[in-house]
């Protein structure tokens, strides 16, 4: 009973924070954090670090993961599921919703000249994420010339990112970065 | 003008027309594959595929897409998948794109899961773990700059591009202020421009 509570509890929040996670999911997960770790104790500050961490490493909807392991964690399998349904629910409705408007008026002349505004500004937000990222995984100028190298590889050919990745991945087990 | 946009609009529908559908099973599978080979930058795969292998959607369309769900709550990539897979097939196709993303993955993630904590510690795990990173976020700068392609002869774009770089990468600002503050000025940019060029 107990666990159902927490489950509800865990699901509402999770939905309501999902349904305004402009930027995506990592930038509301501090409120995840207090809500877990601090709020209600279901997971210890080191447990939610690993989550993350795991969650990050293992190919797939990262948050979705990550979100369904503190499910887990409250209330065995049904809470994985329904955190699952809850971190991607909202915002996929929100998606649907708003791609078959956009759709809609694609011939409108207005149109056009929302999208020419409007993409310059969120492909440079791309970019910026891209060396975002850098800047947490490149401690040396090793990895730096890494993120270079796969940045120029991926402009320059038509090479299989996941042999980029995996030459990436080598060097770093081999412990050159 | 209307009456351009509109026939523009008439040409590409009929050539849309022509083209058999998109099958569901491999939206299912695009995107599956965009979830598994997607670590931290699902975008890379989901242009390489829709855009470059399947040629399911122009450059700008795809641009368009990401831009949409830049502006929208949640997990970029998932609404990439959405909006992908309802361009191509309706409602149906957006499931299909979105459980090819999450189904399985999130399977054998979860089961992974619980066994990988256990090994979380282990250096060479996460020396390898430092390389994929520094490798995949020079990936998501090459699509973003690839995506930016068409656009690169309109000084405005080129500048709001840039802005949002600076502010997003080098300052503290909130990824909301950003978007706030530059979109309704790009925009006004590039109605200018059209109005100009008219």
């Amino acid at each position: 009973m107990n666990g159902t509570s927490s489950l509800i509890t865990l699901s509402v929040h999770l939905a309501l924070l999902s349904a305004i996670s402009f930027g995506g999911f990592p930038t509301v997960l501090p409120d995840v954090r207090t809500l877990v770790v601090t709020a209600h104790g279901w997971a210890t500050d080191q447990e939610f670090a690993n989550f993350f961490a795991m969650s990050q490493a293992i190919p797939g909807p990262n948050m979705i993961l990550m979100m369904s392991l503190v499910g887990w964690k409250v209330a065995g399998f049904p809470g994985a599921v329904m955190s699952a349904f809850a971190t991607f629910g909202p915002p996929c409705t929100i998606y649907y919703v708003a791609y078959r408007l956009w759709d809609r008026f694609r011939a409108a002349p207005w149109q056009d000249i929302v999208r020419r505004g409007l993409v310059p500004v969120t492909l440079g937000l791309v970019v910026a994420s891209g060396t975002v990222m850098a800047r947490t995984a490149d401690v040396s100028w090793q990895a730096v010339s890494v993120t270079a190298a796969a940045a120029f590889l991926m402009l320059a050919t038509r090479m299989n990112p996941l042999l980029i990745l995996f030459a990436g991945g080598a060097l770093g087990g081999l412990g050159l970065l | 003008m209307a009456d351009e946009g509109g026939l523009a609009a008439a040409s590409e529908l009929a050539a849309h027309d022509s083209v058999t559908p998109v099958s569901l099973p491999a939206l299912f599978i695009a995107f599956l594959t965009v979830s598994l080979f997607g670590f931290g930058g699902g975008l890379v795969w989901a242009r390489r595929i829709a855009v470059d292998r399947r040629h399911w959607l122009s450059e700008a369309d795809f641009a368009d897409i990401v831009s949409l769900c830049q502006f929208m709550p949640g997990p970029n990539i998932v609404g990439i998948a959405v909006c992908t897979g309802a361009k191509l097939r309706g409602g149906i196709g957006a499931i299909a794109a979105l459980c090819g993303f999450i189904l399985i993955p999130w399977s054998v993630g979860l089961a992974l899961g619980t066994l990988y904590l256990e090994y979380a510690q282990v250096p060479v795990l996460r020396n390898i773990l430092g390389g994929v990173s520094a490798t995949a976020a020079g990936l998501l700068i090459a699509a973003g700059l690839r995506l930016l392609g068409p656009h690169r002869r309109r000084p405005a774009a080129v500048l709001f591009a840039a802005l949002a770089f600076t502010l997003m990468a080098f300052t503290k600002l909130p990824l909301l202020a950003v978007l706030f503050g530059l979109v309704p000025l790009s925009i006004a940019a590039a109605g200018i421009e059209k109005a100009r060029a008219a």
